[in-house]
């Protein structure tokens, strides 16, 4: 509804003003309520009336003022706009409406039509003749000299929708010019982009009447290109200068549900902008779609059809470690990465994981009890491609295209006659038609089918005498495609090649995605429709009608009426044509300066809703304001609000600053923390604890290392990085150390970090035994004893003896030729003393010799945390000597 | 007590010490109160003078005497014979302040009376609360500091006694004219203490305000408060000439305190009207 320059989006919300004057009166009648106060002398006041009048009623200005406010708020709910409408056209006489209805119109689609209705009426009015063009291409084009009753006109601006592609004018301009007879009035709706044939549909128009163009106040943005990354969906999209700067791109799987979302935004005056979607490879393998988000348009769609994605391809693992060079799978790792989304595993575990293709080379095995699920899934649309090798050519399974031969043909050998051969051309119908094999490839062996199976399978390449190389055969809604060669470059220089890779990726093409997996065509041919886009960029099935389009027609399509854009399908491989060309131009309409310009309907709008609500908001915070003055709260409002955001503060302070604090006591790598391994023995790691913390309060009291409480690690899942010390008892009855565990330890010496190996029988008579279980695995350098001479007798104390539980306990350390690495400083120390529970005082031993244990301990500790510091002093005894005898 | 006062006395009594301390301190600022520092009925030895044939045998100090020649009479000290009883507005509107970081009109009334009780007690003097046992000896101040924790009660004053009104005398002028002659009646004079809050006597609202007497439920509502300024100002003026009146017919003077206002020059003024009554 429109109300002189002003355009109501919502005018049924302006009845709300007709309750307007209930409110003044209920307003008048409602004063703001009156402060309290205690006031003991309160009777001293009974009976005292000033002014009846401003007790009663609010006071005028106030009802005025909210009534204001109140008024706003309703137009502001009108959704106004003002929009000066352009009036200089003159009404009456023949009018022609010429619109562009190509997807760059299709965002503001219900103002073109709106538009178009508004001169439709203004022609009514006038009783005149209204012709129509309509700039985009179209099967089959309306004759812009047919004069229609303004009932028609609307009838078929109705039915006039968006046409998936851009209008072209050059052709618009050559039908109007095939008309006769001149307008009074020419409305040309337009998108707002200029295109190569503007130029002459505006010179044609000027000549036959006087023009008005209506211009969207925002152009349309389209996805200039996309594709799947390891990084996720990447997208570039351009726009005109006067298209809007902001917006979002969301990634969408075939049934449209939302993947994933990324902002769009355009730098500055830049017109392209690109954006990712953020996606992890699996997920992004099954995005069929972008969109830029609210922009309904064929261009803000860009369709990433199947071979675009990365698809998730599972390659068979067929374990064991082996030479990176000789592993089957090595090749067609490397010629995927790009392409796919890999990961190894077992063909259970794959399929679990929703792998779209396997491939398995010769050595991996179908299990008996992986080969129903494998043909479950190959049921379902799976695509298995297989290698063949030793294995298979003497011992074929069910999962291979044709029957083959037992053994394997030898082309080249010694003692064979043929030469090796090279790959033949590939057929027609071959997915990999167009690819030329090169010369140089060879073929010295391969596995030979059964001739009477490969009626059954299809040959999609061959050798130069025929013999097929690679086969397929549909089993279900899958596909298993054999390379009758090894995936290494024993048998061929295949992998060796680039060809190698080109006919990976078109094998891919073929995994299953989500949709149209059942429809898959294995032969080659014509492209052919399968799902099409419509001018707002929803896609629909392809009518049954649609032609099929020739190869190579298709690699140079243009959307347009014979090619339109959206989804094909050919030999399996999806294929999109886009509404919007990687070389589209945005650029605005540049108009000759006899067509006067005016705003498209509501878009060029400006719209005052907001306006509206941003005053009348103010207004009301105003006037709870003066509410408040009224009421006279205001001045004790601050102190409030400042006593409760004092406590707010208080209190986080005491809520992080506890938090903080009891991070920092227990994070080894914020507090320095000695570690023990826990034995799962109670009794032992009750010592060890206990020992250490002994040990650690020794160290506080002394030294100025200040260690935390003491932490208990697992040596096969721990970070053992973050400990600088290590001590390791022996459990009562040893056991060699899981993988994980070894790898950890080996780890944890080569980064600097110090063990102490404690065997815990000293005296006992096999000695030794314990420290051979524990260490198995782990590669223990070579051990000497701990001499008078070893930096640990003086890190911090001299020491002569290391006592731990019993007197004359031993200790063997690396030794400094073995710890060059290391410059000469020790990982691991082994010993018997049991020194945990001589520190912690359950052993029982004397005072004398606790302590004396305690000093080894803390020179231990020294020696993990200084390395050889305190080696020098070593020779200080040397030093000195000389010194001596040099003053002498 | 009910469950409420007890409440009450006990918000108070965390107060206590801190009025304690108050009174303390502003009774060692007072002029001080002295002794009789005559012969009468009391403990303290006052003179040994000589027996008169008036005395009789029974006065006589038979301990001094026999070191002499002649006979000695003992005289004790006179001690008061008086009591100064304290009355404490019992009303809600009493224990108010205008502003949260002021004393109370009650706490000021508490202090300047327990200041006072300090100086009496230092004399000699008993104190009580009117309606409680008369207080005396070192921890009198502070058992009348306690019985201030229970709402004051009416009771007649004893006679020939000296009562000491503290009150915001907003109570109807006939109220307090009956209770200060039921006072004269008995024989009783004092003085008036009116403790007022700045508030009270600024009159300082502006805007529409709903006054509310504490502890009562009637209501006045003013349009303008800042117009009837004048007027309640009048009223005010009107009422306490009212009870001045009243105070000096019966014998009870009356001064004014406002609680902004330092405690000490009503203390003087007090000690000033009270300390004929124990010269």
């Amino acid at each position: 509804m429109s109300f002189g320059p002003f355009l109501f989006g919502a005018p049924g919300a302006l009845l709300a003003l007709l309750a307007l004057p209930v409110l003044f009166f209920i307003m008048r009648a409602t004063p703001p309520p009156p402060q309290r106060e205690q006031f003991p002398p309160a009777r001293l006041l009974e009976g005292l009336r000033t002014d009846d009048q401003s007790r009663e009623r609010a006071p005028w200005w106030l009802v005025l003022f909210r009534m204001l406010a109140a008024a706003l708020l309703i137009l502001a709910f009108a959704r106004p706009s003002l929009a000066p409408q352009a009036s200089d056209s003159p009404l009456g006489g023949r009018t022609l409406i010429v619109i562009d209805d190509g997807w760059t119109s299709a965002p503001a689609w219900s103002e073109v039509r709106n538009a178009a209705n508004a001169a439709i009426a203004q022609a009514e009015r006038a009783r005149a003749p209204i012709f129509m063009l309509f700039t985009a291409p179209s099967t089959r084009p309306r004759d812009p000299g047919e004069a229609l009753t303004a009932a028609d006109a609307k009838s078929r601006v109705q039915r006039l929708e968006p046409q998936p592609w851009r209008p072209d004018r050059a052709d618009a301009a050559a039908r109007l010019a095939r008309t006769e007879g001149n307008f009074d009035r020419i409305v040309w709706i337009t998108d707002g982009l200029n295109d190569a044939g503007a130029e002459a549909l505006a010179a044609e128009l000027q000549r036959r009447g006087t023009v008005t163009a209506r211009i969207p106040a925002q152009t349309a943005r389209g996805i200039v290109s996309g594709s799947v990354t390891p990084q996720g969906v990447v997208i570039e999209a351009r726009r005109a200068p006067n298209g809007s700067a902001v917006g979002a791109v969301t990634a969408e799987t075939a049934e449209g549900r939302s993947l994933g979302a990324a902002e769009l935004q355009f730098q500055g005056d830049t017109l392209t902008a690109s954006a990712r979607i953020e996606l992890p490879p699996e997920i992004a393998a099954r995005a069929a779609r972008v969109r830029i988000v609210g922009e309904q348009s064929a261009g803000a769609v860009r369709l990433l059809p199947a071979g675009a994605g990365r698809p998730f391809v599972g390659l068979v693992d067929p374990g064991g470690a082996g030479q990176p060079l000789l592993s089957e799978l090595f090749y067609v790792d490397r010629a995927l990465q790009p392409y796919a989304s890999l990961r190894r595993g077992s063909i259970s575990q794959l399929i679990d994981a929703r792998a779209q293709a396997l491939i398995l080379p010769d050595a991996g095995r179908i299990a008996p009890t992986d080969s129903a699920a494998l043909q479950r899934w190959l049921e379902a649309g799976g695509l298995l491609v297989r290698f063949a090798g030793p294995r298979l050519a003497n011992d074929a399974d069910e999962f291979v295209p044709v029957r083959l031969r037992p053994g394997s043909r030898t082309l080249g050998s010694a003692l064979a006659w043929e030469t090796p051969l090279s790959i033949g051309a590939f057929p027609a119908d071959s997915p990999y038609a167009g690819i030329s094999p090169p010369a140089d490839v060879q073929v010295r062996r391969q596995v030979l089918a059964e001739p009477a199976s490969l009626e059954e399978a299809r040959v999609w390449a061959t050798l130069s005498d025929n013999s097929p190389l690679i086969t397929a055969q549909p089993r279900g809604r899958g596909l298993i495609v054999l390379f009758h060669v090894s995936a290494t470059p024993e048998w061929s220089d295949m992998p060796l090649s680039g060809l190698f890779v080109e006919i990976l990726r078109r094998t891919l093409a073929f995994a299953a995605r989500t949709d149209g997996a059942g429809e898959r065509e294995i032969s080659g041919g014509p492209f052919v429709a399968r799902r099409l886009l419509d001018g707002y960029g929803s896609l629909a099935p392809a009518p049954q009608d649609m032609q099929p389009i020739a190869p190579e027609a298709f690699a140079i399509a243009q959307p347009s009426p014979a090619t339109p854009p959206g989804l094909y399908e050919r030999a399996g491989v999806s294929a999109a044509i886009d509404a919007v060309r990687p070389d589209d131009s945005f650029q605005p309409l540049q108009l000759p300066s006899g067509i006067s310009r005016a705003g498209l309907g509501a878009v060029i709008e400006r719209p005052l809703a907001g306006w509206l609500f941003g005053f009348a908001g103010l207004m009301l915070a105003i006037d709870l304001m003066i509410a408040l003055l009224l009421v006279g709260k205001l001045p004790r409002l601050p102190r409030r609000a400042h006593a409760a955001a004092a406590a707010v503060v208080i209190a986080g302070l005491f809520v992080f600053g506890g938090d903080a604090h009891a991070q920092n006591a227990n994070d080894p790598t914020q507090t320095l923390r000695l570690a023990y391994v826990r034995t799962g023995d109670s009794q032992i790691d009750r010592a060890s604890e206990q020992g250490l913390r002994a040990l650690s309060n020794i160290l506080t009291a002394r030294t100025s290392v200040e260690p935390g409480p003491p932490a208990a690690v697992d040596l096969a899942r721990d970070d053992l990085s973050a400990y600088p010390f290590i001590y390791w008892p022996a459990p009562p009855s040893p056991r060699r150390l899981p993988d994980a565990a070894l790898s950890n330890v080996d780890r944890y010496l080569a980064i600097g970090g110090l063990l102490l190996v404690d065997t815990r029988d000293a005296g006992a008579d096999q000695r030794g035994r314990p420290a051979q279980t524990m260490l198995s695995g782990i590669d223990v350098p070579p051990l000497e004893q701990v001499n008078q001479e070893h930096v640990l007798t003086r890190a911090f104390y001299l020491l002569r003896s290391f006592p731990g539980r019993s007197q004359s306990a031993q200790l063997w350390a690396e030794s400094a030729s073995a710890a060059s690495s290391r410059d000469g400083v020790a990982a691991i120390f082994i010993g018997d003393g049991d020194w945990a529970s001589a520190w912690s005082g359950l052993a029982g031993v004397s005072d004398r010799q606790r302590e004396l244990s305690l000093r080894f301990g803390v020179n231990m500790v020294m020696v993990a945390l200084t390395g050889n510091y305190k080696a020098d002093q070593v020779h200080v005894p040397a030093l000195l000597e000389r010194l001596g005898e040099r003053r002498r | 007590m009910s469950d409420a006062s007890r409440l009450e006395a006990l918000a108070l009594a965390g107060d206590l010490p801190g009025v304690l301390l108050d009174a303390r301190r502003l009774a060692a600022s007072a002029p001080g109160l002295h002794g009789r520092r005559r012969a009468g009925q009391g403990e303290a030895f006052w003179q040994y003078r000589d027996h008169r044939a008036e005395d009789g045998a029974r006065l006589v100090d038979w301990r001094r005497s026999a070191r002499g020649d002649r006979y000695f009479v003992r005289e004790r000290e006179r001690e008061a014979a008086q009591t100064a009883w304290i009355w404490m507005d019992p009303d809600a509107g009493f224990n108010w302040t205008s502003d949260a970081a002021r004393t109370t009109k009650l706490r000021r009334a508490q202090t300047i009376a327990l200041a006072l009780a300090t100086l009496l007690n230092r004399g000699g003097e008993r104190v009580g609360m009117l309606g409680h046992a008369p207080r005396m000896g070192p921890r009198a101040v502070d058992r009348l500091a306690h019985d201030f924790l229970v709402p004051q009660k009416d009771a007649v004053a004893p006679s020939r006694s000296c009562v000491i009104f503290f009150s915001d005398f907003y109570a109807p002028v006939e109220t307090w004219r009956a209770r200060l002659s039921a006072a004269a009646d008995a024989g009783a004079s004092g003085a008036l203490v009116m403790v007022a809050d700045p508030a009270e006597e600024d009159f300082p609202f502006r805007g529409r305000t709903l006054f509310v007497e504490p502890g009562r439920r009637s209501e006045t509502l003013i349009g303008r408060p800042e117009n009837v300024r004048e007027l309640y100002s009048e009223r005010l003026e009107t009422h306490r000439r009212a009870i001045r009146q009243a105070g000096a017919n019966f014998g009870f003077p009356a001064l004014l305190h406002r609680t902004d206002h330092g405690a000490a020059p009503a203390l003087a003024l007090l000690i000033a009207l009270v300390s004929e009554r124990f010269a």
